[in-house]
Parts: C-alpha cells; sequence; structure tokens
C-alpha cells in the first residue's frame, strides 16, 4: 500500500521524491521531500483513489545524530492522514536540517489543505521547534508565548529566569538529601575496599 | 444564536407552552419521586466511614524485617520517591531471614518515601520479592508540614502505626 | 479614553451625543478559573453586547509535560503518567498505550484479559458519559441531575476501587494484561449493575434531554457538520453527533470488539439542526446503552484462564515506530511511539481528541450568546488534562 502511495505521488506531484519506508515491526511510512509537502498533501486530499480527508496529528522526532545511516542531524515531522472514507491511514515523512534556535527548520504549511494543521503545527513549533511558512497564526500553544527553546529537542536546556522567577529552583527539586547520597557511597566504598582486601589476603594465603 | 428559523403559528405558539409544562411536570415527577422512593446516599462523614475495600492504594508501608534492599522499588519508581541505604552484613553475622525463606545479606541504614511525591501507583509494591513493601487501606494522614510526609520506616513511631492501623 | 471625548462642549450639545459614543468590542476573559470551561481553560471573547464575535482558546495551563516525562521513564513507568492525561477516562489512556507496545513486542494477550479490558473501558465509558451527562445540565443551570448522575457513577468508581486499588487513576491495565483477576462477586455485581442502569438512562433523558428548556437551549446551537468535522480532524462523539458512522470500534477493531455485537449511535437532528449540542448529548446517552449491551456479551463470554501474557522483566521495544488509534470516551486517542531499540521510548506523542475538538471552537463561536458559548464547551466534553497533556 506504501509503495502504491508512493509511486502515486511521484507521478502527480514532479519533484516529490516520495519513498515508501517499509518497516518490519510497527508502521511504515513514506517519505516525501520537504518543498514539496503541501502539494503532496493536496494531491493526497484531492485524489479519488485515497481521499485523505482527515489530518489526525503532526509529531515532530527531533533526531541530533542523523537517521539510520544518514548522520545529518534532522529533525523529521511525521503527518499521520486518515481517510475516513476509505478507512485508511497513512503516516507521511518529511526530514529538515535541524538548524537551531534562531535558524529553525522550515516547512511548509498545510493549513490550507486541512484546518486541523492549524493548532498541530502550533502545537509542533512549540515543542519541537519548526517553523511552518504561511501559518496563519504561528504562536505558540502550550508554553507561554515568550518561552525560550523547545522542550522536545534532544538537547533542551530550560532557561534559568522566566519573568523574575526562577525555573524549577532547588528547593523544588526531587533530589535525595545530600548527606544521604554521600552515606550511600561511602558505605559502598567501605565495602567495595572491604572486597578487594579480602581478595589479596585469599592471593597472599594461596 | 438561533440560526434556524421557522414561522411561529399560533398553534406552535400554544404548542410550545404545553410542551414545557409537560416536561417540566416530568421532570419534577421524577425528583418527587427521588424524594420519597430512593434512600439518601450519601454519609456523614467524620461519624460515619466508609469502608475502604481491601485492595485499595493508600498509603505505603514497608515491613523492615522482611526487607532484603533490593532497591527495586526505587527503581520501578516513575517519581523517584523511595530512598534506600544499606550496607552488606557481616560474614560472621547470625544468619537471618524473611518471613518468606529469603535469606537477607544487607543491613538496611535507611528506608524512606516521600509520600508528598508519591503518585500511588503501586509499581514498587508489584516488584516487591518478598511483599515487604505493601499499601494499606489508612488514608487519612494529613500534616501540618510537608517534611512530615516522608516517612522513615525504621522509625519506632512508624512500626507502632502499622501495629495500630493494620491488622 | 479621553476624558473630554465624552464630557459636554458646553455648547448645550447632549453630553452623551450619539456621533460621539465609542463602539468598540468588548474584550471578556473567560477563565481560566471558571467553572464552565470544565477546566483551565481561557477563552478571549471579543463580545458585541452579548453576542461572540470572536473567541481565542488559550490552553496550556494544565501542561505538565508527559511527552517529555515518557523519554526519561522506562515503559512500564509511563502507564501512571497515561493515566493523567485524561483523568476523567483514564482507562482508555492506558489502553491505547498498552496496545501500541504490545503491537509491537507481539506479545499474545490471553482471551480473559481482552475480556476484562473491554468490560473495564465500557464501564468506564458509562462513567466518563454520566459526569458528562450531570455536569452540562449544571452548565445549562440544572443541578438536580449532577447529583443522580454521581450517585450512579459512584457506584462504578466503587468496583473500580475494589479492582484495581484506586478510584480515578487506576494504572491497571499493564503491558501484557491486566493486574489484578475480577472475582466472581463483582462479576455479579457489573451484571446487577447493568440491568438497574437502563431505567436510570431513562430517567435522565426524561428529566434533561426531552425537557423543553434544556431543548431551547441545546437545539439548533452550535452546529459542527460532517465536513467541518473532517475538516477539523474531530472524532468521538463530535463526529457522529454530526450524522458520520464513525467508530473506531467497529472500523478498526482491535481488542476483541470484532466479536462483539453493537450498534454506532449516530446524530439524527431529531429536535433542530444535525450536528448541534443536542445531538451530542443524545448520542453519549445512546452509546451508554451500547457499552451495557458489550459488557453484557462480555460478561456472558468471560473465560477462566490467566490474566497476564508473556512479556520480559526489562522491556525493550524493537527499533521503529508505530501509531495507534483507539477509541476513547471523548474521542479517538492515537499514541505515536517511536524506539530506538532501548529501555526508554524514544518519542511518544499523544493525539487527544479533546485537544482537536478545543481547535474547533473558535470557527463555531462567532453569532452565539455567551450562555450558549458555554453550551457548547460543555457538549464538546473537552477534559483540559487531555488538551494540555
Amino acid at each position: 500500500m506504501h509503495k502504491e502511495i508512493a509511486d502515486y505521488l511521484n507521478s502527480v506531484v514532479s519533484g516529490a521524491e516520495a519513498k515508501a519506508l517499509e518497516a518490519e515491526v510497527g508502521d511504515s511510512s513514506v517519505l516525501v521531500a520537504s518543498e514539496h509537502i503541501l502539494k503532496v498533501c493536496q494531491a493526497l486530499k484531492d485524489s479519488d483513489e485515497h481521499q485523505y480527508n482527515v489530518l489526525q496529528t503532526i509529531s515532530g522526532v527531533d533526531y541530533p545524530e542523523g537517521v539510520g545511516e544518514d548522520k545529518t542531524p534532522v529533525i523529521e515531522v511525521n503527518y499521520m492522514i486518515a481517510s475516513f472514507t476509505k478507512n485508511t491511514e497513512i503516516i507521511l515523512k518529511v526530514r529538515v536540517p535541524r538548524g537551531d534556535d534562531e535558524n529553525l527548520p522550515k516547512v511548509d504549511s498545510v493549513c490550507s489543505v486541512w484546518t486541523a494543521a492549524d493548532w498541530q503545527e502550533r502545537e509542533c513549533y512549540d515543542l519541537v521547534g519548526v517553523e511552518f511558512v504561511n501559518h496563519p497564526d504561528h504562536r505558540r500553544i502550550l508554553n507561554p508565548y515568550d518561552w525560550k527553546g523547545h522542550p522536545l529537542r534532544k538537547d533542551y536546556k530550560a532557561q534559568e529566569v522566566y519573568q523574575g522567577m526562577t525555573v524549577y529552583p532547588e528547593d523544588k527539586q526531587n533530589i535525595p538529601e545530600q548527606d544521604f547520597i554521600v552515606e550511600q557511597n561511602k558505605l559502598n566504598d567501605e565495602a567495595k575496599a572491604a572486597a578487594k582486601k579480602a581478595r589479596e589476603e585469599a592471593k597472599k594465603d594461596n | 444564536m438561533n440560526t434556524h428559523h421557522e414561522e411561529l403559528t399560533l398553534k406552535k405558539y400554544f404548542q410550545n407552552i404545553w410542551n414545557g409544562i409537560r416536561t417540566t411536570i416530568k421532570g419534577l415527577s421524577i425528583t418527587i419521586k427521588h424524594v420519597y422512593d430512593v434512600k439518601p446516599v450519601t454519609i456523614e462523614y467524620p461519624e460515619v466511614r466508609e469502608v475502604i475495600p481491601e485492595g485499595s492504594r493508600s498509603r505505603l508501608f514497608n515491613d523492615v524485617q522482611n526487607c532484603i534492599s533490593c532497591d527495586q522499588c526505587a527503581v520501578a519508581c516513575p517519581v523517584d520517591c523511595i530512598y534506600i541505604a544499606s550496607k552488606p552484613r557481616p560474614k560472621d553475622a547470625e544468619k537471618i531471614k524473611t518471613s518468606n525463606g529469603t535469606p537477607i545479606r544487607r543491613e538496611l541504614t535507611q528506608y524512606t518515601i516521600d509520600t508528598s511525591l508519591c503518585c500511588y501507583c503501586g509499581l514498587c509494591t508489584t516488584v516487591c520479592p518478598t511483599e515487604s513493601l505493601t499499601h494499606t487501606t489508612d488514608h487519612e494522614y494529613a500534616s501540618y508540614t510537608i517534611d512530615h510526609m516522608k516517612y522513615d520506616y525504621l522509625d519506632p513511631e512508624v512500626v507502632a502505626w502499622r501495629d495500630r492501623i493494620v491488622k | 479614553m479621553d476624558s473630554t471625548e465624552n464630557s459636554g462642549n458646553g455648547n448645550g450639545q447632549n453630553k452623551y451625543g450619539g456621533e460621539k459614543l465609542k463602539s468598540e468590542l468588548l474584550t471578556v476573559n473567560m477563565g481560566p478559573q471558571h467553572p464552565a470551561t470544565h477546566g483551565v481553560l481561557r477563552v478571549e471573547i471579543k463580545t458585541d453586547s452579548e453576542v461572540v464575535s470572536e473567541a481565542i482558546p488559550h490552553i496550556g495551563y494544565l501542561h505538565r509535560c508527559f511527552e517529555k516525562h515518557c523519554e526519561n521513564i522506562d515503559y512500564r513507568g509511563n502507564l501512571p503518567f497515561c493515566d493523567r492525561m485524561d483523568y476523567l477516562a483514564a482507562m482508555h489512556m492506558e489502553l491505547g498505550y498498552c496496545l501500541a507496545i504490545e503491537k509491537m513486542i507481539g506479545t499474545e494477550i490471553p482471551r480473559r484479559a481482552e475480556y476484562i479490558r473491554v468490560i473495564i473501558t465500557e464501564l468506564q465509558r458509562i462513567a466518563s458519559h454520566l459526569l458528562f451527562t450531570g455536569v452540562y445540565a449544571i452548565d445549562l443551570g440544572a443541578f438536580t441531575p449532577f447529583l443522580y448522575c454521581f450517585d450512579q457513577r459512584e457506584k462504578i468508581l466503587r468496583l473500580f476501587e475494589e479492582i484495581s486499588g484506586a478510584r480515578l487513576l487506576y494504572n491497571y491495565i499493564w503491558i501484557g494484561g491486566v493486574w489484578n483477576d475480577i472475582k466472581d462477586g463483582q462479576l455479579a455485581r457489573i451484571k446487577e449493575f447493568c440491568e438497574s442502569f437502563p431505567a436510570e438512562l431513562d430517567k435522565y433523558m426524561n428529566l434533561v434531554g426531552q425537557n423543553k428548556i434544556f431543548v431551547e437551549r441545546t437545539a439548533n446551537i452550535g452546529i459542527m457538520n460532517a465536513e467541518m468535522c473532517y475538516n477539523y480532524g474531530a472524532t468521538g462523539p463530535v463526529l457522529r453527533g454530526a450524522g458520520v458512522d464513525w467508530d473506531l470500534r467497529k472500523k478498526r477493531p482491535y481488542s476483541i470488539y470484532e466479536e462483539l455485537d453493537f450498534d454506532v449511535p449516530v446524530g439524527t437532528g431529531e429536535k433542530g439542526t444535525l450536528g448541534d449540542c443536542w445531538d451530542r448529548f443524545a448520542v453519549r446517552q445512546q452509546e451508554m446503552r451500547e457499552s451495557l449491551k458489550i459488557i453484557k456479551q462480555c460478561l456472558d463470554g468471560i473465560e477462566e484462564g490467566p490474566i497476564m501474557g508473556k512479556v520480559p522483566k526489562v522491556l525493550k521495544l524493537p527499533k521503529g515506530e508505530i501509531y495507534m488509534r483507539t477509541e476513547c470516551a471523548r474521542g479517538e486517542l492515537g499514541y505515536h511511539i517511536v524506539s530506538d531499540g532501548g529501555k526508554v521510548p524514544y518519542r511518544v506523542k499523544a493525539k487527544s481528541s479533546s485537544f482537536t475538538h478545543t481547535s474547533m471552537l473558535p470557527e463555531v463561536a462567532p453569532g452565539l450568546l455567551i450562555a450558549d458559548f458555554v453550551a457548547v464547551i460543555g457538549s464538546i466534553d473537552i477534559v483540559l488534562g487531555e488538551v494540555d497533556r
């Protein structure tokens, strides 16, 4: 099924470079070139054969060490698309270079195809940090509007101060009491030393 | 806003009024029936107390005599609220066993659960090999400060609490 | 406003001269602490007198970083966090997560566990819809039905407490099966509940659903038609209320739903237009009846046997990804789980139906009265824990 869709996309959208990723376990998916995502989605929705009329969700995944053999850091944006008339579903993927906080990766918005993309893309932008070009209302959605950083990136570090408040102050952190750890370490060290000594003595005896 | 406009005839006007009265009376008859037919379902709490089902997951209790300090509960805990410290028992010490026959090789020096962090998911009790860590049915243990929510199960007071609450 | 603007100019002209009156939209902040928003939803409403001309939902007040948590805790440890997404239908949240992982590792679930799962989740659906019925009546100004609904819901919660040990956040459905077995006595009590409950359902329909005041408040209000639902990706009772026969339990059966016989209730537009608030209410009422039907079949068919399948003690998923959809009380829940072969998930993304339904509010709101807007928020039955995750 994924092969057919990839073939169909290649025939309809020139330069889509659609490729079926067959998985041994779990779900297979279709990878397309990120520049053509808008055309691809429009084609999938408009085709009489497929009729993908519902966008379920957009899920961004951060791969700072690349996917598989390819070691370039990428962000993968997964579009879960379903057809409620044909009862099919498909995962559509695009991969974009990861960029950094100042230079976010850019993907075309698909709001014009499904309105559902509006909030889903906002969420993806907020949490993973993908900029959706031509989005009608490009704001953060779950985090405060003036928050910095994108939490679901693997190298995310929370900002230290937010509006004069300390983020995650030390007295709220769940660290077992310090003397507690020290005590545990000391006990472990003692045990290790004792074991070592016993071994050495055993050696000597031999 | 009502987007659905139908012409209001005189007949419909009176029909509406009649429908309003009829359905209201119907509803009222149900409520009145409830007043006389249905017994009260609420209880007067501090005087009357519900019996908590046996398997209910409330305050955690670790029976330190049966604990072998295996650390599995602390690993399973998704919120990291169990703190364990232990040291190996000396070799020449008397051999002791738990109630189900597992030998105790380490001596527990501290076993603390921060109940204010605990999410009562029960994952720690299911991994316990000697079933020393269990949920009790005690659920009324509000305390004045957050530090009081940390329970040290080697503390004699907590052991006494156990004898009082858990039969 | 400029203070001289409206003051008299001394030339005998009216102080409140018509041409000088300013007319602008008034911004009203509804929430986050507003009883009618079912949690901490803030809706910024631009009103023209009492008519809403624009509504902008602001969410995120209950954001608890579910997805970030999942990347740091092992697969089993994530289950209690799944519960906390939709705390009113926690069993459904667990079921979706467990099904996704079981599909990845290819575990076979014992038949008894499958039956127990279906019984429990359908009871949970009834409990969730009961809460909706009661709270929706409160939204529209009737207090009594709330008490009747909670009386019945309490029976279900009591059962859950005995079976799983908790009343709200169960952590009962586990990867590979369920935690505890249901005892025969408890099954008998479920059966008893199934027999007594239809009478209660009639009561709610007579007390609330058919009441003229209730019908006037809900019929023809907040119409979400099928096209709009598809466009926004709405699912569950909202989509079925629009007259679309779509239920994942029928269309893409998971667990043992394939073997069970039940109908999918759809909205009919009986009291007004197809897809209005009343239709969504009615669909939920009928869904409870269908759930009872399912539970009865499961009680007849339940088999003896083990309740846990074979799952490795240290759970590692093979490399890959999965997107699993299940039908929850509020709509479809999808888990997108990406694994890199390790002990913790690489990425977990939860698609919640409440999030989708909340995004429909700005489209429905224009032209409604504020009081009717409250009726619309109530009718899509959102849980903010699921919206913000």
